[in-house]
């Protein structure tokens, strides 16, 4: 997952097409629609999704106000979801940016140094591009414990080498070009020249390799949760489908709808970061 | 055969005779079994297959089909003769005297002796054996007067032993392969020579493990089938495919998840016997640590059992298996189970009214206590069951905070040095004596840090430590019962753990396999007279 959000970056632009500019603003809306359900749920279920809401596993279109029915302990399904997003959403965004932050410091650092430093820094990246992240997040969480604090971090540990490796390689190329050489030359402070020129002109790459981050997230936080190493305290898609798969054979719809629920995030955030990558990309614009 | 007061006394309290052939149910002989056949049954992989040095669930499962007990239990706790022909308690209870059948060989073809059951007891039990410690803790010598005859000295009454002698608590192994080596590393441990109507052929690490009849069986006849083939198969759902494919006769210990034990029961060839664990006695309940002093007042605990729904947790949670519980001695242990103790019926009301009395008012948002809950990290069901406390807690204005974690962690918090948490939703085998399984529990002498499933609550009461030291010293059955009565009384009272369910250690089966729950530890049991109908 990680490798794609590389590829996207690097990938040779002239064989690529655009992508449809409604596809991309769907994938805008759809995701916007999302958010907004994770911001208003305490307005539509102020009392949280862990009260009884009606009979246990009521099914969906059956009941009165239980639009996606009830799950095992007669929790309504839609208030499950809507809570849900907050903390698909909220690990996603919260983990990508820091994962982006140590990526760019890190890939900079080395970029700009180069040398040793960035000979070090890099073999330290390595270190954790060679663990699979999965299982690396997997042992993080065990051992501090799953919060959500907990997880966001696990996250962003495995997750920051692709944006440090992408930041130091623009640096790498844009440190050697002329506008980089004569801020050198006037004397501009080393600091200076990174965050003031070269930084800005490498976030948008970094920007399209984040937002399909924000997928890799949002389905590691899914896999945690499944695997019963989520926030046991939160309503969590991929908790839902765990819970669901005991009496799949039974109830279907309990599985079915946080695992749809997960397959439309993830699609959207792809679709925009896809988008993202055709605006943004330099390579990209015609 | 001889018949023997004592043991039927200590068995059960009330005398009957030994049947001709003990263990068989007069409806067993209805019909008449099926000779030959190849059983397939479904085991997590143990970690050996000797139970004498270990209590391992699955080892308790496969043992006692390859080593025979010195006794069986019929279903009402009565003991059957197997390698023993008697047993005799003394009435001090301290001198405990088994004579053994005439004849009897190990697969190997040495004879079994007196000198067995001494070197078992002294060297394998009592040093090896988790309970067995335990239970055999006041053993001082086994003396062998004859070939046939042992006597157990205890240094101190010891009555509940004779509830102890079957093949997975007090297993005799053979003293010519063990003598001399380190037990627990012996081979034996993996490839047994053993005593039972099995006989172990081979162990192909994470596929089976098969055993073969034993021809030279002391029982006449039996065992009825050829071949036992234990499939070693660890995921639940390829279980419940096994089963519905009729791949697979059978397997104990709730081998699926309960969803799909109801959903397979509906088939025609499936059955899910309602007997053949009581010996288990599985439960399960919440452990309150009674240290912090917001739970030192038995009020709040009261207020926490009141604001459960349990019916409701049986229902949905639990897929209806099991009932909800009054103490900490499960029914199914009918011999020493009352109902007659404070119960606590599912009231809200009632519950926020105690803990007004205990001091608890609502903050701003609502909240008169929060609290971690820390969910035995086995299978899916105590997260679920975490679930719904906290779900039905916030009614009353308790906030739960459930914390997940790996069973190191988890032992660690709950058991460990400072015994970090408040409440832990838990289950135990409370066995088929109270002074084996659930003493444990209540004891104050028994608050051992680093101990898994010691006294975790920090419950610590001279009254019941009285009580509970009396039970296991007591050689009169009947005060016993008495004793333990008043143990459930004062454990319901005072609630250091909320009781929730009796839970059924219930086996899926093809209704084909007959006549294998023939004693209270069902799947645990022998299997000789198990056969496969046409």
């Amino acid at each position: 997952m990680t490798d794609a959000a590389v590829t996207v970056a690097t990938e040779t632009p002239l064989r690529r097409r655009k992508r449809p500019r409604a596809v991309f603003i769907s994938g805008i809306a759809m995701l916007a629609l999302i958010a907004l359900a994770a911001l208003t749920a305490g307005l539509f279920w102020p009392a949280g999704p862990w009260v009884a809401a009606g009979e246990p596993y009521t099914p969906p279109m059956t009941a009165p106000g239980l639009p996606l029915g009830t799950d095992v302990l007669g929790r309504d399904v839609a208030a499950m979801l809507a809570y849900g997003a907050r903390v698909s959403m909220l690990i996603g965004i919260a983990s990508t940016l820091a994962a982006a932050i140590l990526g760019i410091v890190i890939g900079a650092t080395a970029g700009y140094a180069r040398g040793w430093v960035d000979d070090a820094l890099m073999r330290f990246t390595e270190v954790f591009q060679t663990i699979p992240s999965f299982m690396f997040v997997i042992v993080l969480v065990v051992i501090f414990t799953p919060t959500i604090a907990t997880i966001t971090l696990a996250i962003a540990v495995v997750s920051w080498p692709p944006v440090a490796r992408l930041v130091r390689a623009e640096f790498l190329s844009l440190s050697s070009r002329e506008f980089v050489q004569s801020c050198r030359l006037i004397g501009m402070h080393p600091a200076r020249i990174v965050f003031a020129e070269i930084l800005p002109n490498c976030f948008s790459s970094v920007i399209v390799v984040s937002s399909v981050m924000v997928a890799t997230a949002v389905l590691v936080e899914a896999g945690l949760s499944f695997l019963g190493l989520g926030d046991p305290n939160t309503a969590s898609w991929g908790g839902m489908v765990a819970n669901g798969k005991a009496v799949i054979r039974s109830s279907p719809y309990l599985s079915i709808i946080p695992g749809f629920a997960i397959f439309v995030l993830v699609l959207c955030i792809n679709v925009v970061g896809e988008g993202l990558n055709d605006r943004l990309n330099p390579r990209m614009r015609n | 055969m001889e018949i023997n007061r004592r043991l039927f006394t200590l068995g059960l309290g009330s005398a009957v005779a030994w049947p001709a052939l003990g263990g068989l149910t007069t409806a067993a002989y209805a019909q008449s079994p099926v000779m030959g056949g190849t059983l397939r049954i479904i085991l997590s992989e143990p970690v050996g297959l000797v139970s004498a040095v270990s209590s391992q669930g699955p080892i308790a499962q496969i043992s006692p089909k390859i080593f025979d007990g010195l006794v069986e239990y019929d279903l009402d706790m009565n003991p059957q003769p197997q390698m023993a022909t008697s047993v005799e308690m003394s009435d001090d209870a301290q001198t405990m005297t088994v004579v053994l059948r005439e004849g009897l060989t190990w697969h190997d073809g040495e004879p079994i002796t007196s000198a067995d059951v001494a070197f078992s007891a002294m060297e394998v039990w009592s040093q090896f054996h988790p309970r067995g410690r335990s239970t055999y803790a006041a053993l001082t010598e086994v003396e062998t007067p004859d070939e046939l005859t042992a006597i157990f000295k205890f240094s101190k009454p010891s009555a509940f032993v004779m509830n102890a002698l079957n093949a997975s608590e007090a297993q005799v192994v053979p003293k010519h392969i063990y003598e001399g080596t380190d037990i627990l590393t012996n081979p034996n441990n993996l490839a047994p020579v053993g005593s039972g109507p099995f006989k172990f052929v081979e162990w192909q690490q994470g596929e089976y493990i098969l055993l073969e009849k034993n021809e030279n069986y002391w029982k006449e006849d039996e065992p009825y089938l050829d071949q036992i083939v234990v499939l070693l198969i660890a995921d639940s759902a390829s279980r419940a495919i096994a089963f519905e494919a009729q791949e697979v006769e059978a397997a104990g210990a709730i081998p699926v998840s309960l969803a799909d034990a109801r959903r397979l029961e509906e088939l025609p060839f499936i059955e899910i016997p309602e007997s053949g664990y009581e010996a288990y006695g599985n439960n399960n309940f919440m452990e309150v640590n009674v240290r912090r002093e917001y739970l030192a007042d038995p009020k709040v605990r009261q207020a926490i059992l009141h604001a459960l729904d349990r019916e409701a947790m049986i229902k949905n949670v639990y897929f209806e298996f099991g009932k909800v519980a009054t103490g900490p001695v499960p029914s199914t242990i009918s011999t020493y189970y009352t109902a007659d103790v404070p119960t606590y019926e599912f009231d809200t009301e009632k519950a926020i009214s105690l803990l007004e009395e205990a001091g608890f008012t609502p903050d701003g948002s609502g909240v008169r206590l929060n609290l971690t809950l820390d969910p035995l990290p086995y299978g899916p069901i105590y997260p679920t069951v975490a679930a719904s406390i906290k779900q039905q807690l916030a009614v009353v204005g308790i906030e739960v905070t459930i914390r997940s974690a790996d069973a190191a962690t988890y032992y660690q918090r709950v058991y460990g040095e400072g015994n970090d948490f408040d409440l832990t939703i838990t289950g135990a085998s409370a066995l088929t004596d109270p002074t084996i399984g659930v003493q444990r529990f209540f004891w104050s002498k028994n608050i051992i840090a680093g101990v898994p499933f010691s006294n975790a609550s920090g419950y610590a009461d001279p009254e019941m430590d009285e009580i509970l030291e009396s039970a296991a010293a007591e050689p009169d059955p009947a005060k016993r019962i008495e004793l333990f009565h008043k143990f459930q009384v004062k454990a319901a009272t005072d609630l250091p753990i909320l009781p929730i369910n009796d839970m059924p250690y219930f086996a899926v089966k093809n209704t084909r396999l007959q006549n294998s729950e023939v004693s209270p530890y069902g799947f645990g049991g022998s299997f000789s007279t198990a056969y496969l109908a046409e």
